[in-house]
């Protein structure tokens, strides 16, 4: 299988754990610069619109690493997941404004608007869950799996006694 | 407290009240199946897939998706669209991240709540304690805000007004929650839930056949109204990324959602969930985006006067522009998010009362059921009081709610479930942290004693804190996360 060897707390939950503690302090700063005098500076946005995908991807990273170990199939569907919010953010972010009624829709929407509602509020929608699925009885949760968490809860009843 | 339009139809009351005799049908018989504690709190740990999506998805959606969701979009425009968005996401982040380790977890040490999971993440009844002091906190403030929507629904069905409408709403809630517990919730849920998807889907094929579809819509509001339509509508781009984070990573710490993980009956059948709640979830959710774009272009073509208050958008769509019928169904479906919602949480508030707080304490309950019932009883009329009473600060009490559950629960079961590294006193650290900065930032706003700038909220700042406090009070403590992992525990978080 195609993975990447981490070790139980190896470097890519590490990673992870470093992601999730850059992503959240990007998004502290940008809180922070809105208490400026003269209001959130035009980068506080541009930081939080990195930071916010950072978090989540850096979570998801973590929950779906198994001891300390992501496919790489799925981890390229995480990676996909942080450039499409980024970039999405990133688009509507620098895209010009709406050029009134002569704009051209996108699937009935102004463009900008139309990347922000397809682009995160479907695409991920359509394929994420899809991927779990595909993934899940090799990489989520394989039948060996089961048979420890069994006997490791044998082994705790025991321990515990009556 | 406004009233909000009345239907006073009578296909719409015939509706409400065949709604109202499905669901006590549905309670009576789960009163007869609920024999334990377990049956009470977790459904004997015995759902199937397909109930426990549908009664996910009514759980996760109250009776803001249809009433204040709608009307906040009205006003706002598509910035109001960043607290949903994330429901693209957050089912696939809660299974990856949450529910096949809390399923696993559950059946390991027959855990019944958020707060047991916790505990025994940390071998710790203080973090268990202080999670169930949150818990129980933002329960009580979150079933005032759905106790005084569902006085606005009863009022706007049957015109009894809205104190009474409280009242009434609570006691049928109270009624099947505390006779039937979680079971009779569930299965309501399931009910609820299927309802809420229905009307939802309708209504939104009706908005896009008297719309002319969503580019005849966006052509309507266009010329007068251009900001509405922007990516961010008439946020900042700051604020509207803050919805988009504190409801993607605050989705996480929601109990009313992670506990029904507990209560899967085969752990593989997680492996379709994700795909079926999304589907369901956004299938109750086209509402919110069709109702509040449909209301600003009738407003925008003069078809339809501007509203006087932003929370009469689906009534005044529902009551002016759709059949009875579909109406009826939507008000029902409003209904049933609102019973939903507060069924759940007073499942997990009597939880908190009945087992967290004394097993926390070392002194369980001997009779954890009837307990439960009388907790139950206790919580609802606490609320319903609360709404009654209190006016304007219900609203403040369902935001403190939400943002107590995030900020209290997310670093500590969210990470701490799946990072090893993470340690008793970064978990106690963080959700201390939550606790009071949530208290105390969402106090101060509300009192006006301070004012947050554009873009900033009490509860991402308590999230955002108590992230930090739990990553570095768990770096700064980190010799003894080790020495904290019992070894089933451990087992749980490496497969």
């Amino acid at each position: 299988m195609d993975e990447t060897d981490a070790g139980t707390r190896g470097p890519l939950t590490r990673a992870a754990v470093g992601a999730l503690l850059v992503g959240t302090l990007a998004i502290a700063a940008a809180y922070a610069s809105a208490f400026r005098a003269g209001g959130a500076p035009a980068w506080a946005a541009w930081l939080k619109a990195l930071g916010v995908p950072l978090v989540q991807v850096a979570t998801m990273v973590l929950g779906a690493a198994r001891r300390g170990r992501v496919a790489g199939g799925t981890l390229a569907a995480f990676a996909a997941l942080g450039a499409l919010l980024a970039g999405v953010f990133g688009l509507a972010l620098a895209l010009p404004a709406g050029l009134g009624g002569g704009e051209r829709l996108w699937l009935g929407l102004p463009r900008r608007a139309a990347v922000i509602v397809y682009g995160i509020g479907l695409l991920p929608a359509l394929v994420l869950p899809v991927v779990y699925a595909l993934t899940f009885d090799a990489e989520t949760l394989r039948p060996e799996d089961q048979a420890r968490v069994e006997a490791a809860a044998r082994a705790a009843r025991a321990a515990r006694g009556p | 407290m406004t009233p909000v339009a009345r239907a006073s139809d009578p296909t719409v009351v015939a509706v409400a009240l065949a709604y109202f005799a499905v669901v006590v049908a549905i309670s009576v018989w789960a009163m007869r199946r609920t024999r334990t504690a377990s049956d009470f709190f977790v459904a004997g740990h015995g759902l199937g897939l397909a109930a426990l999506t549908v009664a996910s998805v009514s759980t996760s959606v109250s009776g803001f998706a249809f009433i204040g969701g709608p009307g906040l979009l009205y006003n706002i425009g598509l910035g109001a669209l960043f607290i949903v968005l994330p429901a693209s996401v957050t089912n696939v982040l809660g299974a990856w991240v949450l529910a096949k380790r809390m399923r696993l977890l559950g059946e390991v040490r027959g855990l019944l709540t958020v707060p047991d999971a916790i505990g025994a993440r940390y071998r710790s009844p203080t973090a268990q304690g202080l999670s169930a002091v949150a818990i129980l906190v933002g329960v009580v403030g979150y079933m005032a805000t759905n106790c005084l929507a569902m006085g606005y629904v009863l009022d706007a069905i049957f015109g009894i007004g809205v104190g009474p409408g409280i009242w009434v709403g609570t006691g049928v809630t109270l009624a099947y929650s505390a006779a039937g517990g979680i079971l009779a919730g569930v299965y309501n849920d399931v009910f609820q839930g299927t309802l809420m998807a229905v009307a939802s889907t309708l209504v939104f094929g009706h908005v896009l056949s008297i719309g002319g579809g969503i580019g005849g819509l966006t052509r309507a509001i266009t010329p007068t109204d251009a900001a509405f339509l922007g990516p961010w509508g008439k946020l900042t781009p700051l604020a509207a990324l803050s919805f988009f984070f504190v409801f993607g990573m605050g989705a996480l710490g929601q109990p009313q959602a992670v506990h029904k993980y507990y209560m899967l009956r085969d752990v593989r059948q997680l492996k379709w969930y994700p795909l079926l709640k999304t589907v369901g979830l956004l299938l109750v959710l086209l509402l919110f985006f069709g109702v509040g774009v449909a209301v600003k272009a009738l407003v925008a073509t003069g078809l339809l006067a501007p509203l006087a208050t932003p929370d009469e958008a689906t009534p005044t769509f529902l009551l002016r522009f759709t059949p009875a019928l579909l109406a009826a169904l939507v008000f029902a479906g409003v209904a049933a998010a609102t019973m939903g919602a507060m069924n759940s949480f007073l499942n997990i508030g009597a939880a908190a009362v009945t087992h967290d707080l004394p097993v926390a304490m070392g002194r369980r309950l001997g009779n954890e059921l009837r307990w439960g019932r009388v907790s139950t009883l206790v919580i609802a009329l606490a609320a319903a009081a609360i709404a009654h009473g209190s006016g304007a600060l219900v609203a403040f009490l369902g935001v403190f709610g939400w943002g107590l559950f995030a900020s209290t629960t997310v670093p500590a079961l969210a990470i701490g479930l799946n990072w090893e590294g993470a340690t008793r006193a970064g978990a106690v650290a963080s959700i201390a942290t939550g606790l009071v900065v949530t208290l105390v930032l969402e106090s101060l706003a509300y009192f006006r004693a301070f004012s947050f700038p554009a873009g900033v909220t009490g509860t991402a700042v308590a999230l955002v804190l108590s992230l930090l406090v739990f990553l570095v009070v768990s770096w700064l403590t980190r010799a003894r996360a080790a020495a904290e992992l019992d070894p089933d525990v451990r087992v749980v978080m490496e497969v």
